[in-house]
């Protein structure tokens, strides 16, 4: 049922974050290639393919930080969600706030889930072992050929 | 039947498919208050905390909604429409759940803006581990919106 | 006296002649009476500058252009009277005391002017009570704006309080979740450190780095707390109708483990039905249990909760059998990150009592400790007890 390795997009302007990230997905049971990019507007670029990214591969998931340069994780939720095309991809928040207000906010503009970024490095394992168990072990994705 | 704590509404009309997952989600621990609806139309109600479910608060939502498809009265589809459709209820999260194997329907419900999409495995085991699978994301590490709290924020959604 | 010569001192800036000035406007219409008065008050203690008003116009005219400390009016002025011109003062929106200096009106309707707001009655034939009348009237302007002005300034010690509390809130959200992202980054990585690295360097660098993590993991716990914290003043508290009875049933739900675990016993008494909110009030509950559970002695745990009505309270009490709080400690441990005993001997990090404190409180309420050294804590906290809510909305 799971045919092909998934295309996961990291969005996240910290590194050191983004390094724990690829660590886990590295560790789990499911393949994943994993691109990254750390700023809204390349996230953009990435996705909707411009200037370096014109051949870039659709994700079939999306992992977006809250708080970005340039253009916040908000505004890129919003593109995507108001995209045709893009909208049906899974876009799961990935952040530290757990206000609710930010929480609220990004299911008003359509995100997917929202995970907030655990504070412990056990805690954060456990969590992208979950997101990618249950995303790319379980959960059916919309492929490049359907989008 | 404790109507106004639910934590996941399923909404299935093969009593076995029920069955099942009630089973491995109370085995995991994931869930004490499964509530479920055996049609859409039901669904709604229960959502929407009407008729038999008047009672009910949309104040207290539940956790997850695993929708199947193919309902009576009412279809899948349109209950996931109608969900999604209501500001009140637009941020409960639902998890199609389903036999279907057309690529349409997926894509459809993606864009009507399910959460997720999962085929129903037809192994009895593989059944049991995709149901803790989806029961450990949705209730433990998936945020929800802080459901009846009135929460105030001072700093207006910042991180 | 004195008083109000340096009230009207204050008022008038410059002090140029031994006798302060005081401008006194006539509302008199017979030239003999106002001569009468005049003489009267050259023989006070005050330097007068007067101006004379005769007609309602005139008399908006002279206060809108310089503001009078006092009017001495007649009562009867033709076309109309001296209280008059104290409804005019009074639109003005000017607390200027007026006289009534008349000499035709009876006891009845000095009375009435009295009640509505004149200062003071002279009757024209006994005109050397005037300057007793006036001093009276200026003592009591002087009174009223001490009062006025120190209400002014209670009013603004408040605001600004309230402001300064707000900054802090603000504050200590803001901090805890900014701070959150790079003290994540320490965590992280020294316990991956850890993790790949030991035994690979030495026993010092295993050591260092056992530190550093758990350096970085109670300031996590301190900031998750801060937060905690923070977030019970920032809340909206809606208050609805709850049962304390379901409340306690609920906390003794979320502490089963530990309950379990210590064999506590929790006897719940009747428990009223209030309004609160309903989950900082569970929360107290919780705290509270939770406390008396952890501080055991002994004995397993025995926990009694209770309440009784007081007055417009009701009085609720959580009693248990642990190992009790010194006296001298009765207040500090309601204050955030005060601890009595190290972490080794029992863990936190003294939040759950400062929340307790902050939630009843926000409810109108106080909380406080019965200490009783060696042998148990009473928690004794108070709720207003309101009417039911469909009374309130008609009143």
């Amino acid at each position: 049922m799971i045919p092909t390795t998934a295309e996961i997009l990291l969005v996240d302007d910290n590194p050191a974050d983004l390094d724990l990230t690829i660590d886990a997905l590295k560790q789990s049971k499911w393949p994943s290639n994993v691109s990254t990019v750390c700023d809204g507007a390349q996230a953009l670029a990435f996705l909707h393919r411009e200037g370096k990214y014109d051949s870039a591969q659709r994700p079939n998931l999306v992992l977006l930080d809250l708080n970005l340069p340039k253009k916040d994780g908000r505004a890129v939720l919003a593109n995507i969600k108001s995209n045709p095309t893009l909208r049906r991809i899974p876009i799961v928040m990935f952040s530290t706030s757990q206000a609710p207000p930010d929480i609220e906010g990004c299911y008003g503009l359509g995100a997917n889930s929202y995970v907030s970024k655990p504070a412990t490095l056990e805690a954060w394992n456990a969590a992208i072992q979950s997101v990618n168990e249950f995303w790319i072990g379980c959960a059916w994705l919309p492929r490049e050929e359907n989008q | 039947m404790n109507f106004i704590n639910t934590d996941i509404l399923l909404v299935e009309d093969t009593q076995e498919d029920a069955d099942l997952a009630i089973h491995a989600l109370r085995r995991e621990n994931l869930a004490n208050n499964i509530f479920i609806a055996k049609d859409g139309e039901e669904a709604l109600d229960f959502l929407f905390c009407r008729g038999t479910f008047a009672e009910r608060s949309l104040d207290h939502p539940p956790k997850l909604v695993l929708l199947d498809l193919k309902l009576p009265k009412i279809d899948g589809i349109q209950v996931l429409k109608e969900i999604k459709g209501d500001p009140r209820t637009r941020a409960i999260p639902v998890v199609i759940l389903t036999s279907s194997k057309e690529e349409r329907d997926l894509v459809h419900g993606y864009d009507l803006g399910v959460n997720s999409y999962i085929q129903k495995p037809v192994d009895f085991e593989q059944f049991r581990q995709m149901v803790k699978t989806v029961g450990l994301y949705w209730m433990v590490i998936n945020q929800r919106p802080a459901a009846n709290e009135t929460t105030k924020s001072a700093a207006q959604g910042r991180q | 006296m004195s008083a109000s010569a340096t009230g009207i001192q204050r008022e008038n800036e410059k002090p140029v002649s031994p006798k302060p000035t005081l401008r006194v406007l006539l509302v008199e219409d017979d030239p003999a009476d106002r001569e009468l008065i005049l003489r009267e008050l050259a023989k006070g203690e005050f330097e007068i500058s007067s101006a004379v008003a005769q007609t309602p116009e005139e008399f908006r005219q002279r206060i809108k252009s310089q503001v009078p400390d006092l009017v001495l009016a007649d009562y009867n002025l033709g076309t109309w009277r001296g209280t008059d011109a104290l409804e005019i003062l009074r639109a003005e929106n000017l607390d200027v005391p007026l006289i009534l200096v008349s000499g035709t009106v009876g006891d009845m309707i000095a009375v009435e002017c009295i009640k509505q707001g004149v200062t003071d009655y002279v009757l024209k034939d006994s005109l050397a009570r005037l300057p007793a009348a006036m001093r009276g009237a200026l003592h009591d302007k002087g009174m009223r704006e001490q009062r006025k002005q120190t209400l002014e300034a209670l009013d603004r010690k408040v605001e600004e309080l309230a402001r300064s509390n707000r900054d802090l809130e603000q504050f200590a959200y803001v901090a805890s979740h900014d701070l959150q992202e790079p003290l994540r980054m320490v965590a992280a990585y020294t316990q991956l450190l850890g993790e790949r690295y030991r035994g690979k360097l030495d026993e010092q660098a295993d050591k260092y780095i056992n530190y550093a993590v758990d350096g970085a993991q109670r300031m996590q716990s301190l900031i998750h707390d801060l937060l905690a914290f923070s977030r019970v003043g920032r809340m909206e508290t809606e208050l609805k109708n709850v049962n304390c009875h379901d409340l306690v049933g609920q906390a003794m739900k979320d502490l089963q483990a530990a309950i379990t675990e210590s064999g506590a016993v929790v006897n719940r008494e009747t428990l009223p039905s209030l309004k609160a909110n309903g989950s900082q009030l569970k929360q107290v509950f919780q705290n509270l249990i939770g406390n008396a559970i952890k501080f055991h002695g002994s004995e397993p745990p025995v926990i009694t909760i209770s309440a009784r009505r007081h007055e417009a309270d009701w009085l609720f009490s959580v009693a248990d059998n642990g190992i009790g709080i010194p006296p001298e400690h009765a207040e500090s441990v309601f204050t955030i990150f005060n601890r009595l005993h190290t972490r080794v001997e029992y863990p936190g990090n003294g939040i759950g009592l400062a929340i307790c404190k902050r939630i009843i409180e926000r409810h109108g309420g106080y909380i406080e400790v019965v200490p009783r050294e060696g042998s148990g804590t009473i928690f004794k906290f108070t709720l207003p007890a309101t009417v039911p809510c469909e009374v309130q909305e008609c009143v």
